[in-house]
């Protein structure tokens, strides 16, 4: 790479340097003064202390000048330091379940990637299903979907990208010109996007969201419980989608024989299955199940670290091969917004913003439901997933108090919703890894987004209100 | 004739540097047969005079001692002048025994270094024909090792005797124009000392290289044309004409203009080896690209191929004038090049117009010498860099795949 000299006018980039510190300095005078702020009736000072951190993050996970872990590092300095929680109980949250359950999820997924496993699976079902184009979108979607079930949803878009681009150029279709190329990298994202909500393991949001619940209110939510909640509008998302992705863009081409001849030399070259494919693939689906049977007696994340074990026991997976997947700063960033979520929780500050905003304008339950999704819904287009929820749940479960509503009602509002951006390449890696592609725009990605955006939140809040209670969740 | 110029120091300066300065003191005209002497004229104006020799037997100025300082007479009048006298470390050597001397050259503000005496014009005989040898004409030439320089640029320091490192490059048949051999000496002389670098090289053939040569750390670069008329400079300079070409002098000194600062791009208009009305075109034609012109006086000497009588004091002032003005002008930075002894800088051509006297030139003048004045100009251009520059400081990649636009085919 060669130097680059920038000829804009000195004091225009002056400026643009100027910016950062002047970002911090403003926002360190803000902090002060809202720490030195007067109480008002109802806060204490830790209260009043640890809502002043919460904007802090509030600004730097929304802004992302700083990177998601560090500004959550800088929430647990804070937290012991203006006397929200002591130094123990800081720390203690810390290494809270939720982090350790993430830890495992990594582990784990890296080891099905890098045994090949996934790959292979992923080949074999478009060979198997995709003979024809319209068969070949939904095999790409479906397959997708099924995969975000069991492992990050970023990790499956990151995984079948290669594929799928293989796919459009062995087919010639011309990026940002063929419709089924369109087709493709859309069935790809949302496909990842829907199926990423269906289980704990499709991102780590879930968990963090439970993370959250647990330390601020001792409840929590199991992972059967939890797939059984959504799989209702999981399932309803999936035939929208389908039904969408054969309609949005009309399909130009009539044969894919090309493709299925390119995947087919893949699979080939892959040999037979090997041991450690089947032994990593069945230690997986254990996991799934003890995760969905004994979850609630062994706790999750025991069963996650269990499985990692038993895969180095058994020398399926190296340290070395497993670290590029694991991603330290998702790690971090839960542990501090948990810490923070509970610091509002304890210090009795979440309450007493809930009843002055949300409390205010949410009239029932129901209306709490959908302001809450609703707003959860239009802030992951913008920000990241695990930040949404470390901003809103905090004060979510300060409002259930309020209605005197289940706590968990409000982390599935928020947690579920979090989830699903269909609309921005920045909002999920899985549509930038679309629009990355170039085969898809980011104005056509908006477009077809904003109606699966609006469909989610129907159907979610249909599903909140009709479904949930034959499960017995609005049973307080 | 000399005492018109005499009361002058403008003028004065350009007098002497044609004709040159008697003294009876064998110890002044032997320290100074080869390089010139150093004196400091009122007004702070140093001038490099040559001192002694058959260049200087007809000169109308003499240097006379007057007390404890000394004065330069023309028989009629006398002013009174300084003697700059060398600096101590010329005396010392470096650790591996080169003699300081041997790598320095202090004149007036700048310390001049040639890291490698080599030009390979000398190799093809296609050398300029005024050159009298700065450069070795046998094979690669001298190299100095960069520890050598350091210690040369520690020493200049701790004398606090001038505030900017001037290193040049002899031709050499790469595309880069010498950058990539100065490129270890400049970054070496940026990391360890806050000075400012002024780079002597030829036009590189691709304008990322002069984009390195601002992001490695020069602050000022000199491409010198030395003459402007086509038709001489092919006579002149054969080995530029033939291996570089004029148009890419002038191509490379524009871009540069667009990534130094102001004031610090310049180039050698040589006054004498081309009519004066053709120095004239050549000043409003680089003061238009944003560069200064520097115009050093062709002083016939022994061991140079070309032998032209020099051109008069009379003819030469409006050249000077002229050169003061168009940069004025044109509102380039005159603070940059100054305090040279071996030229006439253009804003020392405010004393040709009696500008210098005026007390606002005075106070800036005394500033931008001062330590905090030397310092203030590093701070400036080291943040303009930083404000500037993007991207690692790596050599450009040699298949132009990217950067700035080739300028090589100009000719």
């Amino acid at each position: 790479m060669g130097v680059e000299i920038d000829r804009r006018p000195l004091w225009l980039l002056l400026i643009i340097k100027a910016a950062r510190p002047i970002f911090f300095a403003t926002l360190a005078v803000i902090f002060y003064y809202l720490v030195v702020l007067p109480l008002p009736e109802g806060l204490s000072a830790p209260g009043r202390n640890a809502i002043a951190i919460f904007i802090l993050c509030l600004v730097l996970w929304v802004s992302n000048v700083l990177p998601l872990a560090i500004t959550s590092l800088f929430a647990i300095v804070l937290v012991p330091l203006l006397g929200v929680l002591s130094r123990k109980e800081t720390y203690s949250i810390f290494g809270n379940e939720a982090v350790f359950f993430i830890l495992g999820a990594f582990i784990l997924a890296g080891a099905v990637m890098n045994s090949g496993i996934s790959n292979r699976l992923s080949l074999g079902i478009m060979t198997r299903f995709g003979g024809e184009p319209r068969r070949l979108v939904l095999s790409i979607f479906f397959l997708a979907a099924i995969l975000s079930f069991f492992m990050s949803e970023h990790a499956v878009a990151a995984m079948l990208f290669p594929i799928v681009f293989e796919i459009a150029k062995g087919l010639g279709l011309r990026p940002g010109k063929s419709n089924y190329g369109k087709l493709l990298f859309l069935a790809l994202a949302w496909g990842c996007v829907i199926g990423g909500v269906a289980t704990f393991l499709g991102g780590a949001r879930v968990p963090l969201a439970v993370g959250i619940l647990n330390e601020s209110t001792g409840l929590t939510i199991n992972f059967l419980t939890y797939t059984l909640a959504v799989i209702p509008l999981v399932l309803v998302m999936m035939v929208v989608a389908s039904f969408l992705l054969l309609r949005i863009f009309p399909i130009e081409i009539t044969d894919v024989s090309r493709a299925h001849t390119l995947l087919y030399a893949r699979i080939q070259s892959m040999g037979k299955v090997s041991v450690r494919e089947y032994s990593v693939g069945f230690i997986l689906i254990a996991t799934v199940l003890s995760w969905m049977f004994l979850g609630e007696h062994v706790g999750l994340a025991s069963i996650a670290l269990a499985a990692v074990v038993v895969l180095f026991v058994f020398k399926l997976v190296k340290w070395k091969d497993i670290e590029e997947y694991v991603n330290w700063g998702i790690v971090l960033m839960y542990g501090g917004a948990i810490t923070l979520g509970t610091a509002l929780e304890r210090s009795g500050a979440a309450e007493w913003v809930a009843t002055r905003t949300i409390g205010e304008w949410g009239t029932s339950p129901v209306a709490v439901i959908a302001i809450f999704s609703l707003l959860t819904l239009l802030l992951t287009e913008g920000i990241s997933n695990a930040a949404v929820i470390a901003i809103l749940l905090p004060i979510g479960i300060g409002i259930a108090g309020k209605f005197n509503m289940d706590p968990t009602l409000v982390t599935y509002a928020i947690a579920i919703p979090a989830g699903l951006a269909f609309s921005l390449p920045m909002s999920t890696p899985a549509n930038a890894i679309a629009v990355s592609s170039h085969y898809i725009t980011v104005r056509e990605l908006i477009k077809s987004g904003l109606i699966m955006s609006v469909t989610a939140w129907i159907v979610f809040n249909l599903v909140a209100n009709y479904y949930w209670p034959l499960l017995g969740l609005w049973g307080n | 004739m000399g005492t018109n110029y005499l009361q002058n120091p403008g003028t004065l300066k350009i007098d002497l540097m044609l004709q040159g300065l008697r003294s009876t003191d064998r110890s002044i005209t032997d320290s100074s047969e080869n390089s010139g002497l150093d004196i400091v004229l009122p007004g702070g104006i140093r001038v490099n005079v040559p001192c002694g020799g058959v260049f200087t037997r007809n000169s109308p100025y003499e240097l006379i001692k007057t007390g404890k300082g000394y004065a330069v007479t023309d028989g009629d009048d006398s002013i009174k002048v300084t003697l700059a006298g060398n600096p101590a470390f010329y005396s010392r050597q470096t650790k591996s025994g080169v003699r300081f001397s041997d790598i320095a050259t202090v004149h007036g503000s700048y310390v001049v270094i040639t890291p490698q005496s080599g030009c390979e014009f000398f190799e093809e005989g296609i050398e300029c024909t005024y050159c009298a040898g700065n450069f070795d004409k046998d094979g690669p030439g001298r190299v100095f090792s960069i520890d050598d320089i350091l210690e040369v640029v520690e020493a200049v320091k701790k004398e606090k005797i001038a505030g900017i490192i001037y290193l040049s490059i002899g031709f050499s048949k790469g595309s880069d124009g010498g950058i990539q051999f100065l490129t270890p000496y400049i970054e070496a002389i940026k990391k360890f000392f806050n000075v400012l670098v002024a780079v002597e090289a030829l036009p590189p053939k691709r304008n990322q290289w002069i984009d390195h040569t601002y992001a490695i750390g020069a602050d000022s670069i000199l491409y010198n044309i030395e003459i402007f008329d086509k038709e001489l400079f092919e006579v002149i300079c054969p080995g530029r004409s033939k291996l570089i070409g004029r148009n890419r002098y002038l191509n490379a000194l524009k871009y540069a203009a667009t990534v130094f600062p102001s004031g610090t791009v310049a180039s050698h208009l040589i006054v004498g080896l081309e009519p004066p009305g053709s120095t004239r075109m050549g000043i409003d034609y680089l003061t238009d690209m944003g560069v200064v012109p520097i115009l050093p006086i062709y002083r016939p000497a022994a061991g140079r191929a070309l032998r032209i009588e020099p051109l008069t004091t009379e003819i030469i002032l409006p050249v000077y004038r002229h050169l003061y003005k168009t940069v004025r002008d044109r509102k380039i930075n005159m603070n940059w090049v100054r305090d040279i002894s071996v030229i006439t800088t253009p804003i020392e051509g405010r004393a040709l117009f009696g500008d210098g006297d005026k007390e606002g030139s005075k106070f800036f003048e005394s500033f931008y010498k001062s330590r905090l004045g030397r310092k203030t100009a590093w701070g400036l251009s080291t943040l303009r860099r930083k404000l500037r520059v993007k991207g690692a400081a790596g050599p450009p990649d040699e298949t132009g795949g990217s950067g700035a636009k080739s300028g090589e085919g100009d000719d």
